[in-house]
């Protein structure tokens, strides 16, 4: 028990990390009137953690835990990545979240990735940064999963709330939905293989490139 | 099965053969050229017609510092059934400096209870020049519907290599992974394929890729129909790569906007007209 209270900081929405300036995408179904309510939302919100959640953060955090090298997810992620601003968010909300725990949670392994990221030899992505500092805290796997996955399906749930507009309940309510499709994925990442690593749909790669060329938007990503 | 082997290399003004092996049923036809370029164009061929279970394909391609090449299909590759198993096709490609390789295939059909495995795994040197275009559609089905092939995995890993990294992994650069799996759950919809059934991409390796380009590509892509997306990769030793995305329900929707991209590349880069395989 005593990584819960840990936990509960790094994944709580109030953590400065910057996520309430992304929707990794969603923002371009906002905009072309896909995504306008409860119920279109949430079928975003689906396929976003059986897909992008799952094939890429989900399974590079796996990676790590298996001992995998960081600076190799690493690139991984920065070759996989292909959409720019979804690149820029990983890293964007990467960097904070290592400066954080280097401040809250220090280990010998975040100090080894933070002296990677210093020296321009990795990026320092978001899911990476979290599953170190995860793993430095004994957080069992799915734990670590299921706590980086529902914290992702969160703060874009209150970003929607605020674009769409949705109600506190509605956004209650998706969560509660969504918290059925992370433990789905939880499932299925501990089944997929190296050759699976960042295959994310089509439509939403494109709706996330698309992004760079939407002209009122709220979001960066 | 399948095997071919190919090095193009520089030889005066034009990119000639240099080495050239086939097995089994993939070969080439005589090579031609389609402009004063000097760029050597290979057709490639497989006379059984389809991939089928079980079948394995391994090209290997090689273009020399400096050489020219453009690698075309003399049709598309269907897939036909391949019930408990895949087929599958192995592609490397290896571009040395200041080397050009255009693959313009024609598209992947995969029919009804197909699986197809495609693994592409690029090196580049920071002054190679890559123009990678496929499609990917689904066969007629008796049904009409569209997704009725078991799964397609489309796999592509870039790397840049420089003089200094040979025979090291090399800086990966773009890392496609394409993975559609239609008995798993609905493909069709929203975040996956929007409703649209083909899908189109090219991927362009330059260190004269930048911003200004992909604008300039979503300029005259975006009123093309097509479903388009435009975004760069990080850049690798001072070379970077463009990616476009594109969903349609038409091939030749398609083609057109990867013909487009690509003519836009062609002229001023290496001062060649569009590309018209047709007229050949």
């Amino acid at each position: 028990m005593t990584y819960q209270l840990a936990l509960q900081q790094l994944t709580d929405s109030a953590l400065p990390t910057g996520a309430f300036a992304h929707s990794l995408g969603f923002e371009t179904y906002v905009e072309r009137g896909l995504v306008h309510d409860e119920e279109s939302f949430g079928v975003w919100l689906a396929a976003f953690i059986s897909q992008q959640l799952t094939y890429s953060d989900a399974l590079a955090i796996r990676f790590l835990y298996e001992d995998v090298p960081v600076a190799e997810l690493d690139a991984l992620l920065t070759a996989q990545l292909l959409p720019r601003q979804l690149r820029e968010a990983s890293t964007k909300m990467g960097g904070r979240l290592l400066e954080i725990g280097a401040e809250i949670f220090p280990s010998a392994d975040l100090a080894e990735y933070r002296k990677l990221v210093g020296s321009g030899r990795a990026a320092g992505h978001q899911p990476l940064a979290f599953a170190v500092v995860a793993r430095s805290l004994n957080v069992p796997l799915p734990e670590a999963l299921a706590a980086y996955l529902f914290a992702a399906v969160t703060s874009l749930t209150q970003n929607a709330v605020r674009a769409i507009p949705l109600g506190q309940n509605a956004g209650q309510r998706i969560l509660r939905k969504a918290a059925d499709g992370v433990a789905a994925a939880i499932e299925r990442i501990s089944h997929l293989t190296p050759d699976d690593f960042g295959a994310v749909s089509p439509g939403l790669e494109i709706s996330q490139m698309r992004h760079e060329r939407q002209r009122a938007r709220m979001f960066m990503s | 099965m399948g095997q071919l082997e190919l090095v193009v290399a520089e030889r005066g003004r034009r990119s000639v053969a240099t080495h050239q092996f086939h097995r089994g049923a993939l070969r080439v036809l005589r090579p031609h050229y389609l402009d004063g370029s000097g760029q050597v164009c290979y057709v490639l061929v497989n006379p059984g017609g389809a991939y089928l279970g079980a079948d394995l394909y391994v090209i290997d391609v090689e273009v020399a510092d400096g050489a020219k090449l453009l690698l075309a299909t003399q049709s598309a590759t269907k897939i036909y059934r391949t019930p408990g198993s895949f087929a599958e096709q192995r592609m490397r490609l290896r571009l040395g400096e200041g080397a050009r390789l255009e693959l313009a295939p024609d598209q992947v059909i995969a029919y009804r209870e197909a699986s197809y495995r495609q693994n592409t795994h690029v090196t580049v040197r920071p002054s190679s020049s890559l123009i990678m275009a496929e499609i990917v559609t689904p066969g007629w089905s008796p049904d009409g519907a569209s997704f009725r092939y078991e799964e397609l995995r489309l796999r592509t890993e870039i790397r840049v290599e420089s003089e200094a990294s040979v025979g090291e992994a090399g800086g990966l650069l773009a890392l496609d992974n394409v993975l559609i799996r239609p008995p798993l759950g609905d493909v069709t919809g929203l975040a996956f394929m929007e409703g649209f059934s083909h899908l189109g991409s090219l991927i362009v390796v330059d260190p004269r890729v930048d911003q200004a380009l992909a604008d300039e590509l979503h300029e005259i892509t975006a009123g093309l129909g097509a479903h388009t997306g435009i975004s760069l990769t990080a850049a690798v030793l001072g070379t970077a790569g463009l990616v476009l995305r594109s969903l349609s329900n038409s091939t030749e929707e398609l083609r057109r906007v990867l013909g487009a991209a690509t003519a836009l590349l062609r002229k001023p880069w290496y001062g060649q007209d569009p590309l018209d395989l047709r007229k050949y």
